[in-house]
């Protein structure tokens, strides 16, 4: 599971508690791994460039260290492509399996999230996959999301998530609810508990379609993502850690 | 542990049955998870017309309609028609999985468009009528058919070497116009998976397989199918539907045993 930050082991802590919502599949183990440096936040596309780089070269050995399957820690599906470009083994972007999950369930979903900012990374996404028509409409909450924090001394947002949500159902026609991001899995009971449609958890979907898509024996197509003709994983490598020495020296004193 | 109802969609024997559940034993599985095929009791003969669409949506909505009070954990409908798949879910609070809609969705996360085998040129109306009723039109890059009537007890058996190159060459026909995740168009052509997979370049969706694993991703998760998608009715009638089927399954057997 690549999470899109560098994070301490305090902050990284916070996101592997998306494996407490369920009990993983039989036979599954799930390691998080930070990136080596990254955009500060994803609202521009200046930070979308960042994000697919630092991904990339956060995933592009997996297969070589020996994981059976590679997951994203963000609904935007940052680095999927080009990962799936390099990798055969299955690189799962919870935002499109949360989307053909809420295709299946239901026939029109809503996305829930925290802010405005990140609406274009959902469209991006529903557009790649050919899902647009069946989102029936993105609301935020507008209240800053903290990328390493987490929802952590946030607990006001959650009458306001549920507000979003309910007005997704009964105002837009939305059946399903998606979270829109991964850093939101602390509110995914709390609005299931209190929402009478399903509310779609993005990072604990992605390890169960990544277990099915194992024991299937199915992959990303290599016609939809073809590999390059000259790989360049020490290209990728030398720039992000140039990158996260670039970061620690502005962070120096 | 957690059972799952498997409906099939035709009334068949002991064998035929087991040929349906061999579909189990192409992806590994939780072990706390276990799988009933059970057939309808009569339905149509043929699949290729509305009347017998309709005829398959009555007899799989009445197998199933008992279900949850059968002590299941979640429905799989055997046919990627999706029959009865709707009126089950509307019915049922749990899981009711339609591997046909999942399939074609699920390719979607695969790759950038899909293309679907089809039995033989009869059966490319009902994909006609799923692609338009689910939207993904743009996303299909063809429907192509291996000219072979179906048989829905033995599959494939015995005649691999005849068909398998012909679904193969559907296969290819399919890529060459643009596809590049392939959907098997029907859950009995299972046994044609494995082949298929080998040969080809692209990801083989194998939809009854598929169907398993979404059925425990559901169960593990707490999902199921959203309500105000499928409202409840206001006054359900299973006791209505289950005189039907009977009637039809009496019928059928009285009319077998003029003509035998």
């Amino acid at each position: 599971m690549l999470a899109p930050f560098p994070l301490s082991a305090e902050q990284l802590a916070l996101r592997e508690r998306q494996l407490d919502a369920a009990p993983l599949p039989e036979g599954v183990e799930v390691h998080f791994k930070p990136t080596k440096a990254a955009p500060a936040n994803y609202v521009s596309h200046h930070d979308y460039v960042l994000a697919d780089v630092s991904l990339l070269e956060s995933g592009l050995q997996a297969q070589a260290d020996g994981y059976d399957a590679v997951c994203i820690d963000t609904v935007s599906d940052s680095g999927v492509s080009a990962l799936r470009s390099l990798l055969d083994i299955p690189v799962v972007g919870p935002g499109r399996s949360m989307y053909v999950m809420a295709s299946i369930l239901g026939r029109r979903f809503g996305i829930v999230t925290m802010w405005k900012q990140w609406f274009p990374l959902y469209e991006r996404v529903l557009a790649d996959i050919g899902l647009t028509e069946r989102c029936a409409g993105i609301r935020s909450i507008d209240v800053i999301p903290d990328n390493r924090t987490l929802l952590a001394g946030k607990d006001h947002a959650m009458p306001l998530l549920l507000e979003a949500a309910t007005a997704l159902v009964e105002v837009d026609g939305a059946d399903v609810i998606c979270l829109g991001s991964t850093t939101m899995h602390e509110a995914h009971s709390y609005l299931q508990a209190n929402l009478s449609v399903p509310v779609i958890n993005p990072g604990p979907l992605s390890y169960f379609i990544a277990e099915a898509l194992v024991a299937l024996d199915l992959s990303q197509s290599k016609t939809a993502y073809p590999p390059p003709q000259v790989p360049k994983p020490d290209v990728l490598h030398a720039m992000l850690d140039a990158a996260a020495t670039a970061e620690a020296e502005l962070d120096a004193p | 542990m957690n059972r799952v109802l498997v409906l099939v969609p035709f009334a068949l024997d002991d064998e035929g049955l087991a040929r349906r559940s061999d579909q189990l034993l192409e992806v590994s599985l939780r072990p706390d998870v276990s799988y009933e095929f059970r057939p309808v009791k009569a339905g149509p003969t043929s699949f290729t017309s509305p009347h017998d669409w309709l005829l398959l949506d009555v007899a799989l909505f009445e197998a199933g309609i008992g279900a949850e009070d059968e002590g299941f954990s979640a429905v799989v409908i055997d046919t990627v028609s999706d029959s009865g798949a709707d009126a089950l879910r509307s019915m049922l609070d749990i899981p009711v999985v339609a591997p046909g809609r999942a399939s074609l969705i699920f390719s979607l996360a695969l790759g950038r468009r899909f293309g679907i085998t089809a039995q033989w040129e009869p059966a490319l109306a009902r994909y006609e009528k799923v692609l338009d009723e689910w939207g993904l039109r743009s996303r299909c890059a063809g429907v192509e058919h291996f000219d072979t009537p179906p048989d829905f007890s033995s599959l494939l058996t015995g005649k691999e070497a005849a068909i398998l190159p012909k679904m193969e060459a559907a296969c290819h026909r399919l890529i060459e116009r643009g596809a590049d995740v392939i959907c098997l168009g029907s859950t009995t052509m299972h046994q044609a998976h494995a082949h298929l997979s080998s040969v080809l370049d692209v990801p083989v969706v194998n939809p009854g397989p598929l169907s398993y694993k979404l059925v425990e991703t559901m169960l593990g998760l707490g999902l199921s199918h959203s309500r105000t998608a499928y409202p409840k009715p206001l006054v359900p009638k299973p006791h209505m539907l289950s005189a039907m089927l009977a009637a039809a399954a009496d019928t059928e057997s009285g009319s077998g045993a003029e003509n035998g």
